[in-house]
């Protein structure tokens, strides 16, 4: 069985470092940075590189988990690692709505790079203030709902939501024409 | 505050001391620019960028595979030299030179640099 790569992306604060932490099942291999831009108003460190960590399902198929940067000013990590996934998550902060566009931009970006199916992960969903994911789709410009990946809650803290994200995700590849597994 | 006028000068005196050195870049560890003397052709946010991404790869090849602290990152190509060495917690620092440079006039040169920066950074 081929490993799978599977990319984490998403914006600044978005929980990508945090998801990877929560399922991988070795230490994570991570780039943690002290944040000197306007990251530091959400959180100390940011990556700089990217997360990489690894996850063993029950069928044996193991997933390799890479966690890109969030910034713009990274956008060459994207390059390096997302035309070279089988899939991948993005995920949104539904409670900070300021960054809905760069999210957009972002998926925009990520979807000219690689076609490889995709699941959204929504993350921050307890937090006061957060969007619905129907309304999250709309401002992500997946209008169509019939023809938009799947949308899922997630808990990035929580290796079991962690885990059913990344399950949809795979099943999203068994379903394509996908000959790896 | 920092005066980068007087980082800008360093940089800039450093890069016009020997020909064979064409830019240097000094970036904060999240890969912003604080300062550079580059050509035009190079973007100074993305340079900022790449620099923070491998230096911190290179630490972590460091720690993990036991290779104790890393005192700099080399990278060789067809053309030149890039080497990427931290200036203390607050900055790394980009040195470019071309494939004449003297490797070990480089290294010196630009450890006198670091010299000259860290405290202005502490």
């Amino acid at each position: 069985m081929e490993i799978l790569k599977i990319g984490i992306t998403g914006t600044v604060g978005a929980g990508k470092t945090t998801f990877v932490r929560a399922i991988s099942e070795i230490e994570v291999v991570d780039t943690e940075r002290v944040a000197r831009d306007e990251t530091a108003l959400i959180k100390t460190t940011t990556t700089v590189a990217f997360d990489f960590g690894r996850l063993t399902l029950n069928s044996g198929q193991i997933l390799h988990l890479y966690g890109t940067p969030g910034q713009f000013r990274f956008d060459f990590m994207w390059d390096i690692l997302i035309p070279n996934v089988h899939g991948y998550v993005f995920l949104v902060d539904t409670s900070r709505p300021q960054n809905f566009r760069a999210s957009r931009r972002l998926l925009n970006y990520m979807k000219q790079k690689t076609q490889t199916p995709l699941i959204i992960g929504l993350t921050h969903t307890d937090c006061q203030g957060a969007w619905q994911p129907e309304d999250i789709a709309l401002t992500l410009g997946l209008v169509d709902s019939n023809t938009r990946p799947p949308i899922i809650k997630v808990n990035a803290t929580n290796s079991h939501s962690v885990a059913q994200c990344l399950i949809l995700l795979v099943e999203q590849l068994l379903k394509t024409d996908f000959n790896v597994i | 505050m920092i005066q980068s006028s007087v980082l800008q000068d360093l940089l800039q005196r450093f890069v016009s001391s020997t020909p064979d050195i064409q830019g240097a870049a000094l970036v904060s560890p999240d890969g912003l620019p604080i300062s550079s003397i580059l050509s035009a052709e190079m973007d100074e946010e993305r340079t900022a960028a790449m620099s923070a991404a491998i230096l911190s790869l290179g630490e972590r090849i460091g720690q993990e595979l036991a290779r104790g602290l890393v005192e700099r990152i080399f990278v060789e190509g067809e053309k030149g030299y890039s080497i990427l060495i931290s200036c203390g917690t607050e900055a790394v620092l980009l040195v470019l030179a071309g494939k004449a440079v003297k490797q070990g006039l480089l290294f010196l040169e630009t450890k006198r640099l670091v010299a000259e920066i860290k405290p202005l950074l502490d």
